[in-house]
């Protein structure tokens, strides 16, 4: 499990690079980040909301309600251009961060 | 399938959201909730399921989520005050203001009146004390007089000898003048004529920084003693007496006989320092003088660009220390420079305007609270209309933004109404001031709408709009949607909104009772001032001032005699009167010793009027003896001195004793003054007293004219049919002595003892104008919280008299209500009331502050004004019909 300090700071990171690839609405979201960290990152109402709603606060998504024929309306999130540089900045520093680390401790990828 | 709705509902339950955010909140999270559920409750069951989620949602990190929904919904303020919703709103406040034209109206004419009544008052003291000199800088302009602070603090002028002083060392100003005020005679030219006259030196026109429009104006020559006498003449003069000749420069005029070079002519409405015709070279030799000594004169000085107030005074602090050291003078004096309009105004005429200023404003809060109450009362109405638009996702901010732009709208309506009834009201008092003969107003008092002025009334409604309009407006933003929605009787509402007009209401009482009881205390002293028997008669009698410059004393006191037998021989003239002055006005005062008794120290004295009057007194003025005799012709120089003094005298300074034949001595000093013996008694002669309109019944001493040492001015009185005693005559008769004389301050005896009782007239006639005005405010408003009232409890009463209450039931409750509001209203009114009473102290005549007749007349005009304020509501309760009210609903 991870400590909720390291949980806080990558979990912008991870709902900023799911969707980068298309808005999609909470629940979505939180199913996941739980299924592909295999159950190391989870979240619940009252854990990802709050988060939701500081990156909406901060501009770097939109929440908006979107009505599909024959479904319920649904608040769907999307990345706006100060998002996605954030993303990019955030990625640079992860990339940074962890040649750093493998430098040190000589962990090695294939 | 459970629904998870209710359960978000009841965890966001306190956080008073905005209904629409809320609503996305629900159905967001719920949602949310609900798609886990499925998942989660085919894993561990739907129990387990419910109770994990619950306890998420219970978890305290959703406050954040639900924080900073509702700090959105707080829009930027740019949003909410953009010129194009204001614009919608004004256009909806116009459109919902016509919809209710009498409440329109009501407001209108409520808020008018307070704010002409306030601007009128403010007219007058910008256009009198602070719109200042109209010279370029005249706000630089100040007079410098000297205090002594053992004395009572009075201002005091400065020695023509440290003038000299000050003019040389002073820095701190740019120009520096002393003057002396009086009146002058000038002839030369068609008729006499006594102007009004200042002797300046060169300095003083350049403080005022005026240029002559045609000639010069004084250089430092024309004030060395020995220089040719010159004058300049102001626009009116110049215009009238030399036909506007522009080749006036280098002609004469004689003044007071002596012949004066014109050297220039001043422009149009300039009439330095205060109402002056006529300008003279201050002639003073000061080189034999030593500090503190020389003619008592007025200085004035522009201060330096660089230079304020108390930089001038500093210097000025040092300087007259030093003169003091120099001349070796215990008296600690100081003279302080003040700004020149205000060191004009006496105190107590500025403390006056201030306090009508004041006054005032009561008048407007009362209007205000009028209008506040009818905005109430219709948001009471409007409640359901609020809540609706609350729920159509108004903000509450948005609802108070337009409460506040209709009250807005209907003061800036009255603003405008308001405006015209005080040009109105400055036309009668511009009137008023100018009837005023003995006294003209200052040349810079301009009482105007001024563009201050005007924005002064901008002001007045903005502060009125907010005033009238943040009850109100916070009561509609305090609305619960959905008590609103479902109260369909709006008997809640209109309760709170019925306890706050009820308060409202009884401000309005106390406000009025303040003002009403002023207006009482002065229609006493006015009933009290007309009904007075002043000890003489007004009637049928003209006066003029006649005043001789040249001539020694025996020359003068034959002119005078030649005047009196002159007018005594036209015929058809009742009685001639020659004195020091006329009764009723001011005299002079002195300190009296009566013969026998011993005085400790000089100011253990009585104090007494004294006039000195020829036989024709008691005749023209209809004063009858009440013991002994008059002063007769008789009395003249060489036989004994007499005096006749009022019963007030002989009361006061000879107890249980007779006093014919007893004798008095006038004057301060012990040695100086000749014994007068006490031939007669008077009824006492009403006293006019510019400080106060209290103590009108002084110590009076009449003595004989042609006895005086002196005389060189007096005051001519004839009685007699208008036909004969007008001021033609007068004109005949001192022109066939002396062609030079001129006769002026010619007014008829009613006139002058009329003007000395304006004070209490104007001032009393604006109290009861400000008493009348707010207390139909107050009962407007009684009677509109009434009948708001009654009409909210239409039910209760038509139930209680389907029941079996009478109509003497219904009425006694309806007026029950409103006989709570009066008593507390009108008790701290009156507490108010009698403190603005004792501040106006000065304007009371023949009425103590503390007077219980007032009080009660006060007290019953008020219940009687309430009384009719309830009972019309109340009657129209009882005139409905049980069944038809059961029914409405």
């Amino acid at each position: 499990m991870l400590t909720d300090e390291l949980k806080k700071g990558s979990a912008e990171f991870l709902i900023l690079s799911l969707l980068d690839a298309e808005p999609r609405h909470g629940y979505d979201l939180q199913k996941l980040i739980e299924s592909r960290s295999k159950g190391v990152l989870t979240f619940n109402v009252a854990s990802l909301y709050p988060l939701l709603y500081r990156m909406e606060d901060r501009g770097w998504i939109v929440g908006r309600w979107v009505e599909k024929s024959g479904e319920r309306r649904r608040r769907f999130y999307r990345l706006t251009a100060a998002g996605r540089a954030a993303l990019a900045a955030q990625r640079d520093s992860w990339r940074e961060f962890v040649t750093a680390i493998n430098q040190v401790a000589g962990v090695r990828y294939v | 399938m459970y629904d998870w709705r209710a359960d978000v509902r009841a965890r966001l339950g306190a956080a008073r959201l905005h209904p629409q955010d809320e609503a996305e909140l629900v159905e967001e999270m719920s949602q949310h909730l609900e798609a886990q559920y499925t998942e989660l409750a085919a894993q561990i069951g739907s129990a387990a399921a419910r109770e994990r989620l619950l306890a998420d949602l219970r978890d305290v990190r959703l406050d954040e989520a639900v924080a900073r929904v509702k700090h959105r919904a707080k829009p930027p303020r740019a949003r909410i005050w953009a010129s194009a919703s204001i614009l919608r709103d004004v256009r909806y406040g116009l459109r919902s203001l016509r919809r209710s034209p009498g409440m329109l109206a009501a407001g209108i004419i409520a808020l008018a009146l307070g704010i002409g009544l306030t601007t009128v008052m403010y007219s007058v003291i910008y256009g009198l004390l602070l719109k200042g000199l109209p010279f370029q800088g005249g706000s630089r302009i100040v007079m410098i007089y000297r205090t002594d602070p053992r004395g009572r603090g009075e201002e005091d002028l400065v020695p023509f000898a440290d003038y000299v002083r000050y003019r040389s060392e002073q820095r701190s100003f740019a120009a520096f003048g002393a003057y002396t005020q009086g009146t002058a005679s000038i002839s030369g030219g068609d008729r006499p004529e006594r102007v009004t006259v200042a002797r300046l030196t060169a300095g003083v026109m350049d403080v005022t920084g005026v240029r002559a429009i045609i000639g010069r104006t004084f250089v430092a020559a024309d004030n060395a003693p020995d220089a040719p006498p010159t004058a300049i003449i102001d626009y009116a003069t110049w215009r009238d007496r030399f036909r506007g000749d522009s080749g006036v420069i280098g002609t004469t005029v004689r003044v007071n006989g002596t012949t004066h070079t014109v050297i220039g002519v001043m422009p149009d409405g300039f009439a330095f320092p205060r109402a002056q015709q006529l300008w003279l070279p201050l002639q003073l030799d000061s080189s034999a003088l030593r500090p503190g000594e020389g003619t008592p004169v007025t200085l004035v000085g522009r201060l330096r660009a660089n230079v304020d107030l108390a930089a001038a005074n500093a210097e000025l602090a040092g300087l007259s220390q030093r003169l003091a050291r120099e001349h070796d003078d215990t008296a600690a004096v100081r003279d302080l420079a003040q700004p020149f309009v205000r060191a004009t105004i006496p105190a107590r005429v500025y403390s006056l305007l201030y306090a009508m200023l004041g006054a005032v404003f009561l008048v407007l809060l009362v209007a205000c609270a009028n209008v506040a109450n009818l905005l109430l009362d219709r948001a009471a109405n409007r409640t359901r209309e609020m809540g609706i638009r609350l729920a159509l996702g108004a903000s509450r901010i948005a609802l108070v933004r337009q409460s506040l732009v209709e009250s807005g709208i209907l003061a800036l309506l009255a603003a405008i109404v308001g405006a015209g009834l005080a040009q109105i009201g400055i036309t009668i008092f511009t009137r008023a001031v100018a009837t005023l003969q003995t006294d003209r107003p200052p040349f810079w008092m301009d009482v105007r709408l001024h563009v201050p002025v005007l924005l002064f009334v901008l002001a007045l409604a903005v502060v009125a709009s907010i005033v009238s309009g943040v009850l109100p407006a916070l009561h509609s933003a305090r609305f619960d949607i959905n008590a609103i929605l479902k109260d369909e009787s709006h008997a809640a509402s209109s309760l709170r909104v019925g306890r706050l007009s009820r308060v409202i209401v009884i401000g309005e009482i106390a406000l009025s009772s303040a003002l009403l009881l002023g207006a009482g205390f002065m229609t006493k002293s006015i009933l009290r001032l007309r009904s007075m028997d002043p000890g003489f008669s007004t009637s049928d009698v003209l006066t003029t001032r006649v005043t001789l410059s040249s001539g020694d004393s025996t020359q003068r006191r034959q002119f005078f005699e030649s005047l009196e037998a002159k007018l005594a021989a036209v015929s058809g003239l009742e009685s001639v009167y020659l004195g020091d002055g006329l009764p009723g006005t001011q005299w002079n005062g002195s300190q009296v010793a009566i013969e026998g008794h011993t005085y400790e120290r000089p100011r253990d004295k009585p104090i007494t009027r004294v006039l000195a009057v020829s036989p024709g007194f008691f005749r023209t003025f209809g004063i009858t003896m009440l013991q002994g005799r008059p002063i007769v012709a008789a009395d003249r120089v060489g036989s004994a001195n007499v005096a006749v003094i009022s019963e007030s005298f002989a009361r006061r300074l000879f107890p249980n004793i007779d006093p014919i034949g007893r004798r008095i001595r006038l004057g301060s000093s012990d040695a100086g003054g000749d014994w007068l013996t006490v031939v007669g008694i008077i009824p006492t002669l009403y006293a006019d007293n510019p400080q106060s309109m209290q103590n009108r019944r002084p110590p009076e001493v009449l003595t004989a004219l042609w006895q005086a040492k002196r005389i060189s001015s007096v005051s001519v009185a004839i009685r007699g049919p208008s036909g004969v005693a007008n001021a033609a005559t007068l004109r005949r008769a001192v022109g066939a002595l002396e062609p030079d004389v001129p006769v002026y301050a010619i007014a008829t005896m009613d006139q002058l003892f009329a003007e000395t009782q304006w004070p209490v007239h104007v001032f009393g006639t604006m109290f009861v104008i400000f008493g009348i005005v707010s207390l139909s405010l107050a009962a407007i408003g009684l009677y509109a919280v009434m009948t708001f009232s009654v009409s909210r409890r239409i039910r209760e009463l038509g139930i209680r008299m389907a029941l079996g209450a009478t109509t003497g039931n219904v009425i006694r409750m309806v007026c029950r209500q409103g006989a709570v509001q009066l008593v507390i209203g009108m008790s701290l009114g009156f507490i108010l009331g009698s403190l603005i009473v004792r501040g106006a102290r000065a304007v009371l005549f023949g009425v103590e502050p503390s007077d219980p007749t007032v009080f009660a007349l006060v007290a019953s005009v008020l219940a009687a004004a309430a009384f009719i304020a309830c009972i019309i509501p109340a009657v129209g309760a009882t005139r409905v019909d049980p069944v038809v009210t059961l029914k409405s609903e």
